[in-house]
């Protein structure tokens, strides 16, 4: 009897499953785990041959060592440039992409330039940015990054609120201003409040793109305004790396990271992909 | 900016007419700061390079008259350069791949719900939002000869001591580098091939199975057809970030050893920031803009031709 | 309270000329209904009116002011929306306050406005919810309340009935009739469907690519089209137009066929076709001027006797629908439920040709 089988193949097969999706949960979260046991170890537990899987206790001197130092000075530094950055991006881009989204300001060649803006590797353009930053004696501060941040996620904001905006019905709008909304009013208490999901997943992601940007930071910080990554490179040094120190700067790096895709799973894909995939 | 006055018994709202003038040009009042950030910050210093990529401005010399095409005619000479190109492309060429294979395997192991895949989801995303300074970081203590476990591991299936030096011997640099690269970037693919997967028409996947079709066939007839769009829009996506790849390898080998695994990005910032050729480095910049373009509208038109 | 004129009105939307010269004047209380098939530009006349769209040409007139230069919001005026328009992330409560907190009416006046507008709508319970907790019908109460509070001059209503399913559009119908008489503000509707405008409507305007066909009261247009476009837009089933051609004698008149067989036409429909000797038309009759000839006895005037076969048969428990040929061509008789029953069946038919309306092929206009 096929039938009175199923349930057992099902099993089967859902047992087969959850040991792939282990074997693959444990591939990829290695590493992360490897980090995080190192940033608790003992210098003699991180240089012990043959290396140790789990610490034999759980201490946190290397964390207390970076902000002793004050390297987490690094971290603060980031969460003030990324942050800053991507909320002026996700204000300055939304009302631009509401504009491109309901007027069809600039028509289709203003939103393919505003997106070509975004393909532009950023080797090509930090060299002369930095020329002209040294110039106006941008480098190095918090007003440089934040607004080369700004820039580099604007079209990212524009593109995806575009899709968001689009997306909000057109009568909620009209009917606001039949009922006596201007239309900056509009914006603000009928196209926000609609495209908040939207907003709070954009924002995560201009975050996150800031926060990890080394190239820019590298360039154009010294010793004032160091990022994160940039203060992590600080620690290479042939072979004698401050793996301490890397381990728990790493992980102090990534938390806010986890912390906010966390909160912005759901809205994760559509993100990602640029709005190719509607999440 | 607005006053009420009762008319009809009702509540009227006027607005000045500079409030009316505000209300009018909103669509480009709002338009004007990013865009003038845009142009500040993206086009301005790409014109500017524009210029020097055509004088001949050194550390040495500020030398700003125009040599006309001399920095670009050096490009071809230049062995270290089209070596960098190589060795990103060799990266591009087998990277790209294999985070879209291991990425659709996994979502091909995910797709059908089970108790718990949110959570495995969300943790699988973990290694595609932390900074790839921080995963090149990880990946140099996983490798590390001595104190890291990938040679305890390996030592382990072998049966005698495994020390392969990841990061320095030509022979493992580029696997090195490649395993970084589709660990964090596997999860990206795996997300937007899982989407893409869960959106295929439920009804014609059930059709294919009354009519007894094998997985291959439904794969190839089915399944691969409608997210194709997906995959193309992935491959650009990633294809274009392989090619300006820097941090991981900044992190992991610093282009190292020699310029062995020194892409057109880390010989761009070399050239730069080291050498500081001015002119030259503004050059590169745009055969490398120029040849992303190409790229970018080779691939674009392919899309549009598949559609 | 207000009127409502408009006088030579033109919309453009790039090359499509969507309004093309509309002159139209509403009475103050008026219910008047924009009914026409899609693309007819009475959705676009609708949110001229409203300001939601700048007239190219021509001016809008509300209470006695040209009110062309003004926003939406300068108006006074309440629009319900086809798709309800209702704020997903306000509750019910804050949704009809909306209109009245943008134009910082004091809180105790919105408390006590929303309350009546509850109370009348029946959705006094649903004050809390937010609007994906309510049903179409709910839904559509929430919006017509958030229009009402506003004690608007002019209510403008866009398809509001469209996405209903059968049953609540016709509660939805009576409702909104109901709520004309309560509030007696002028009201435009707008709408495709044919019923709405006939049982809504203190006068309805027919349009038809951006021209107004004909308007006047619901009885008026149905009885007294001015073009065959009227006569087959309006009423259920739609009118019958049978291809003929006219032979008249002195005062008599009738329609011969092609495919052989005639209806007289009464005398006074005769009256008005001297000099149409030989003329083409199209002869209009109603599916509700059909009965079935009963008893033998004399026909009263202008009914003719017609004897068909029962082609197709849809009963609708009141009524039956009876597809026949006449002259030819498919025609559909209405008759009472069981005048008829079976497939093929031969029937002996009563046609009031009182109310026939002949209708020029060519110019489309009804010549008697």
């Amino acid at each position: 009897m096929r039938i009175g089988r199923l349930p057992a193949k099902k099993a089967r097969i859902l047992a087969v499953r959850y040991l792939g999706a282990g074997i693959v949960i444990l591939l990829f979260l290695f590493p992360v785990y490897w980090l995080f046991m190192i940033s608790f170890k003992t210098p003699d537990e991180i240089y012990h041959v043959p290396p140790l899987w789990i610490p034999e206790q759980i201490q946190f001197s290397n964390y207390y060592v970076l902000f002793k130092d004050g390297d987490v000075l690094a971290i603060l530094n980031s969460l003030i440039v990324a942050g800053v950055s991507s909320g002026i991006a996700i204000v300055l881009g939304t009302l631009c992409a509401y504009s491109l989204a309901r007027y069809g300001t600039g028509g289709e060649n203003l939103a393919m330039w505003i997106i070509s803006q975004r393909m532009i590797p950023p080797i090509a353009v930090v060299f002369p940015i930095f020329l002209i930053y040294v110039h106006f004696g941008l480098v190095d501060g918090y007003f440089g990054l934040i607004l080369l941040y700004t820039a580099f996620n604007l079209p990212y904001v524009i593109w995806m609120m575009r899709g968001y905006i689009v997306d909000v019905p057109l009568e909620l709008e009209e009917s606001a201003l039949v009922d006596g909304l201007n239309r900056w009013e509009v914006i603000w208490k009928v196209v926000f409040p609609m495209v908040r999901p939207g907003l709070m997943a954009t924002s995560v992601f201009t975050f996150v793109f800031a926060w990890n940007d080394f190239l820019f930071a590298l360039v154009l910080t010294r010793t004032e305004v160091i990022t994160f990554p940039v203060m992590l490179t600080h620690y290479f040094g042939g072979q004698s790396n401050f793996w301490a120190k890397i381990a728990a700067m790493s992980v102090l790096g990534t938390l806010p990271i986890f912390v906010a895709v966390s909160v912005m799973q759901r809205y994760l894909v559509r993100g990602i992909s640029l709005g190719a995939v509607k999440g | 900016m607005t006053v009420s006055v009762s008319l009809n018994g009702a509540e009227q709202r006027r607005p000045s007419r500079f409030g009316r003038m505000l209300e009018d040009r909103l669509p480009y009042l709002i338009v004007a700061p990013a865009i003038l950030i845009l142009l500040l910050v993206g086009l301005f210093p790409l014109i500017y390079s524009l210029i020097v990529s055509f004088q001949r401005i050194t550390m040495t010399e500020n030398d700003t008259s125009f040599v006309g095409l001399l920095n670009y005619a050096e490009l071809f000479r230049d062995t270290r350069l089209w070596a960098s190109l190589g060795h990103t492309a060799i990266i591009t060429a087998i990277a790209l791949p294999l985070e879209l294979l291991v990425g659709f395997l996994m979502a091909q192991l995910f797709i059908d719900g089970m108790p718990g895949r949110q959570i495995f989801v969300a943790l699988l995303v973990l290694p595609t939002v932390i900074s790839p300074i921080v995963a090149g970081a990880t990946w140099r203590l996983m490798f590390d000869v001595r104190f890291g476990p990938i040679g305890q591991i390996l030592s382990f299936f072998a049966g005698e001591p495994v020390r392969i030096l990841w990061t320095v011997n030509p022979a493992y640099v580029y696997p090195a580098i490649i395993i970084c690269e589709v660990w964090q970037w596997a999860p990206f693919m795996f997300l937007l091939l899982l989407a893409a997967l869960s959106n295929v028409d439920q009804s014609q996947l059930e059709a294919a199975e009354i009519d007894g079709a094998s997985y291959l066939r439904v794969l190839r007839a089915i399944v691969l057809p409608a997210i194709a769009p997906v995959i193309a829009v992935a491959c650009l996506i990633r294809g274009l970030d392989l090619v300006r790849i820097f941090d991981i390898i900044w992190a992991l080998t610093e282009g190292g050893p020699g310029s062995m695994t020194e892409t057109v990005s880390l010989y761009t910032y070399v050239q730069g920031f080291s050498q500081f050729e001015t002119s030259y480095t503004a050059a590169i910049s745009f055969l490398v803009i120029a040849l992303l373009t190409l790229i970018t509208t080779l691939v674009l038109k392919r899309m549009e031709l598949t559609r | 309270m207000a009127d409502v004129k408009l006088s030579g009105v033109h919309k453009y939307y790039g090359n499509v000329h969507a309004v093309r010269g509309v002159d139209l004047s509403i009475a103050d209380g008026e219910f008047a209904v924009l009914v026409g098939p899609s693309g007819c530009g009475k959705s676009t006349l609708l949110r001229t009116i409203a300001g939601l769209e700048d007239p190219d040409d021509g001016t809008i007139t509300i209470g006695g002011a040209v009110v062309n230069d003004l926003r939406p919001r300068e108006r006074n005026i309440a629009m319900v929306f086809q798709n309800y328009a209702l704020y997903p992330y306000l509750t019910v409560n804050e949704n009809i306050a909306f209109g009245l907190r943008a134009r910082k009416t004091p809180e105790i006046e919105i408390r006590k406005r929303v309350g009546e507008a509850a109370e009348m709508l029946g959705i006094g319970n649903l004050l809390q919810r937010y609007p994906r907790q309510l049903s179409g019908g709910q839904r559509q109460r929430v919006a017509i309340g958030r229009a009402i509070v506003r004690k608007a001059d002019l209510f403008l209503f866009d398809e509001p009935l469209s996405n209903l399913d059968a049953q609540l559009r016709d509660e939805m119908r009576s409702e909104i009739k109901r709520l004309h008489h309560e509030i007696t503000t002028t009201m435009i509707y707008v709408t495709h469907d044919q019923v709405e405008a006939m049982t809504l409507a203190d006068r309805i305007v027919l349009l038809r690519d951006g021209k107004i066909e004909q308007q006047g009261a619901p009885l008026e247009l149905f009885e007294q089209p001015r073009t065959g476009f009227v006569a087959g837009f309006l009423g259920s089933p739609s009118i019958n137009l049978i291809p003929a051609t006219l032979k008249t004698s002195g005062t008599a008149a009738e329609a011969v066929f092609k495919s052989g067989g005639s209806l007289t036409l009464p005398p006074a429909k005769a009256a008005l076709l001297s000099g149409a000797e030989e003329r083409q038309v199209l002869v209009g009759i109603r599916p509700q001027h059909f009965s079935r000839a009963g008893g033998g006895g004399p026909l009263r005037e202008g009914v003719v006797s017609y004897s068909a076969t029962a082609d197709l048969i849809q009963p609708t428990g009141t009524r039956t629908f009876t597809t026949i040929k006449i002259g030819g061509v498919d025609a559909v008789a209405e008759l009472q439920a069981h005048d008829v029953t079976n497939h093929g069946e031969r029937i002996e038919l009563a046609i009031d040709l009182n109310r026939v309306v002949l209708i020029d092929p060519a110019s489309g206009l009804v010549i008697a």
